[in-house]
């Protein structure tokens, strides 16, 4: 449905730049985001013991990375001396500064159609990410491929197509972004996670039922007397038929309870 | 000739054996039991159910999976008939007609029409198999990896041209499948890429995992977004009359062969045939009707062409598989994937080395639409009932059942999680208007992109003219940039618009 079903009014200046700020910040959250997201697998590393960088440590590598991209990147242009970028200040290059700027321009320009431009955005994002988890693969060989050479080759194409995406985004007037609903993601998301954590130690039964009521949390219409037959009943045909008449080995009890 | 019925004759033997006619039956009844339930498509159906084949011999599970897409694809159309959903994308024109005639109580001829429509057409689609099998087989030991890539490429192409929506969007989409297809293991030199020591990635993202997520999960949380019970206005009237009355078969003859050749002929061409295929047909019969203002208003022609042209093309989709080793859709990925578990490769050696597989295949294939028409005809009003069971209670039970689907693929949690990420990357891709099947097709091809194209280029020493200077290779380049020219253009595209707004 890309048709012109969100016509923006001609005059209504004020209501698209508050939301381009919204969508700058959500672009700048998205520009920091692996760093952000290594930190807290370092944090959970706290816990449960990893080997690993410590969150101080995560920090103040990536807190350099960030400051020190930019006189690097000078030098080497410079052409003084072609030392071998680290992978924090690899990612603050390839990923995070350009992200920055597109952040910087979605703040300045009229978006005119909403859905595309975001789309767009987004695709670069993951290009760029992409970019960045291939830079550390061998290139060409002569004439012969390396392990990185088709990531990053469709690297760039995808950063291209992303781009062009955007930018019909900012030519012509389209679509509003659909909006979006917070239950039905949240809960159906936090049983599928779960049943991922809660099936090894705990087994079928218990991770099937569990899920099965947090994904019914997902909508208010959920009756709970029949949700709990329902899921029971659920639970029992599928501990019937995957280990036994499928004959796919999985845990079916907590695994204390099994001797 | 002779060799073609010998052939046949193995693969009815294999194919009748107690076991795989047991197995053909399973298939085919819970398939159109998953098709059934609104929101799940084809493909979330089949990989759904895949893990249910693995302990199963190669031959039974490719015949049982086979069961299950075309009873997939029966039970979208029943839905479509009944409660005006469409099970998935090749049922959509069905809603048109059938949903009219259902209305003016006439839901049992339309479903019988639609399944005798899909009867015949495979009928013909399994003799097509036959007879295009061994000569496109020795067409396929031409191909160098040069012609094999750029095979691929007009493969992609059709599915950006027969994708609904923006040509871009969908090129993006390939783009990205490809890229999600690189993450693992380097096939030449083991390096592990962009896998971030995870050892799970390190094999890849697994097909069925992101095809769970993106057509699963992402379909569920969507139609959470409506409210459980979104506005599903069931026939309720009871189903009587099954059998169409003789004027309605004299009317819709003609619309079934009509159907039946055009969705052969786009089942063979990569790139999403089914779903284009009914489309197409629809389209057709309206063109052609001597009065096309009956159609959309329950003309039974308008339900008996584009279900014969799904069947018909959802069949003849297994002969690029069968013959070339490339998966034309994401369901036939999925099949690659079954055959991969149980070791084999498909490609033009598997009908020489396992002719007891491939004949097996295409025999089961009529007798699985044999028992789809004995079979559920009478069964229509159990469907009917699972229909009414509510939403609230169908989706957990969903997201239960392919969350322990998932997890018995590897044993593996992370795969899991990993489901459910690629979940709510669908549901963004929805809201943004991306469409998934093309980021699937991208992911599919990928591996085999890749390889053929570094071989390709290893044997003319780097030289990227090789695409170029080998006649087949250059020619199938050639018909994949025209048809991008043409999807591009305006003209033809507002007509491609059209053909899908008459949804």
């Amino acid at each position: 449905m890309a048709d012109t079903t969100g016509h923006l009014p001609g005059g209504a200046a004020a209501a698209p730049s508050a939301r381009n700020l919204t969508g700058a910040w959500i672009i700048l959250l998205l520009a920091v985001a692996p760093q952000l997201i290594e930190i807290l697998i370092a944090l959970a590393g706290l816990i449960v013991q990893t080997s690993g960088r410590t969150p101080s440590q995560v920090l103040s590598a990536h807190g350099a990375a960030l400051v020190q991209a930019i006189p690097t990147l000078a030098r080497q242009a410079a052409g003084e001396g072609r030392t071998a970028l680290s992978s924090d200040v690899l990612l603050a290059v390839i990923y995070t500064y350009p992200l920055l700027a597109v952040a910087l321009f979605t703040w300045l320009v009229r978006i005119r159609a909403p859905q595309d431009y975001y789309g767009g955005i987004a695709l670069m994002a993951i290009a760029l990410f992409a970019l960045w988890a291939s830079s550390d693969l061998q290139g060409m060989r002569g004439f012969s491929f390396g392990p990185g050479t088709a990531p990053r080759m469709l690297g760039v194409l995808l950063l291209g197509l992303g781009a062009v995406v955007a930018a019909t985004g900012v030519i012509a007037d389209g679509a509003e972004i659909a909006p979006y609903h917070w239950r039905g993601p949240l809960f159906v998301t936090l049983a599928i996670l779960t049943f991922a954590v809660a099936i090894r130690p705990l087994g079928l039964v218990v991770a099937g039922l569990a899920s099965f009521l947090i994904s019914a949390l997902g909508t208010s219409e959920t009756r709970w007397g029949e949700t709990l037959v329902v899921g029971i009943a659920l639970t029992i045909g599928c501990a019937l038929l995957f280990p036994y008449v499928l004959g796919l080995p999985m845990p079916l009890f907590p695994r204390f309870l099994v001797p | 000739m002779l060799e073609l019925f010998a052939n046949l004759a193995h693969g009815f033997a294999v194919a009748i054996s107690p076991i795989n006619l047991m197995l053909c039956l399973i298939g085919a009844l819970v398939g159109t039991l998953v098709g059934v339930l609104p929101g799940i498509g084809t493909i979330a159906t089949v990989a759904m159910l895949l893990p249910i084949t693995f302990g199963l011999p190669p031959v039974g599970a490719l015949i049982m999976l086979a069961g299950i897409y075309y009873g997939a694809q029966y039970g979208g159309s029943t839905t479509s008939i009944l409660v005006n959903i469409p099970g998935e994308a090749t049922s959509v024109v069905t809603t048109l007609d059938g949903f009219q005639m259902a209305k003016q109580g006439r839901a049992g001829p339309a479903l019988s029409i639609a399944a005798i429509g899909s009867f015949v057409a495979g009928c013909a689609a399994t003799v097509l198999i036959a007879v295009l099998g061994a000569p496109l087989t020795s067409i396929a030991l031409a191909f160098g990896p040069a012609e094999y890539f750029s095979l691929m490429v007009l493969g992609l192409i059709f599915a950006v041209v027969l994708a609904k929506g923006s040509v871009l969007k969908a090129i993006a989409m390939i783009a990205l499948g490809l890229l999600l297809s690189m993450v693992g293991s380097d096939i030449e030199t083991g390096a592990s890429r962009m896998a971030f020591n995870i050892p799970e990635l390190a094999d890849g993202l697994g097909f069925a995992t992101v095809a769970m997520g993106v057509f699963g999960f992402a379909e569920i949380i969507r139609n959470l977004d409506a409210g459980a019970e979104g506005d599903r206005e069931l026939v309720q009237q009871k189903i009587t009359g099954l059998m169409p009355t003789r004027k309605d078969l004299i009317e819709s003859a003609p619309a079934i062969f009509r159907g039946t050749v055009l969705g052969s002929i786009l089942g063979i061409l990569p790139g999403g045939g089914a779903v284009i295929a009914s489309f197409a047909a629809y389209t057709f019969e309206k063109k052609i009707a001597r009065d096309p203002s009956r159609f959309g208003r329950g003309a039974i022609a308008g339900v008996a062409a584009p279900e014969s042209a799904n069947n018909a093309a959802a069949q003849t989709s297994f002969i690029p598989l069968l013959t070339l080793g490339i998966p034309p859709n994401a369901v036939m990925a999925l099949m690659v994937g079954a055959m991969t578990i149980h070791g084999i490769v498909p490609g033009p050696q598997v009908m020489q080395k396992q002719p007891d597989l491939v004949w097996g295949m295409i025999a089961s294939m009529w007798i699985g639409n044999l028992m789809l028409i004995i079979i559920n005809l009478p069964l229509v009003g159990i469907w009917v009932r699972l229909l009414r069971v509510p939403y609230r209670l169908m989706f957990p039970s969903i997201v239960v059942f392919c969350a322990i689907g998932i997890y018995s693929i590897n044993n593996a949690p992370v795969d899991v999680i990993l489901a459910g990420a690629f979940g709510l990357f669908g549901y963004w891709l929805i809201k943004h208007d991306f469409e998934p099947a093309p980021l699937l097709l991208g992911m599919v091809l990928g591996p085999l992109m890749e390889e053929n194209l570094r071989r390709a280029l290893l044997i003319s020493r780097g030289d990227w003219s090789v695409f170029l200077t080998r006649p087949l290779s250059a020619s199938l380049l050639a018909v994949a940039a025209v048809l991008l020219v043409l999807a591009v253009l305006p003209t033809l595209r507002r007509k491609r618009d059209e053909v899908f707004v008459e949804s």
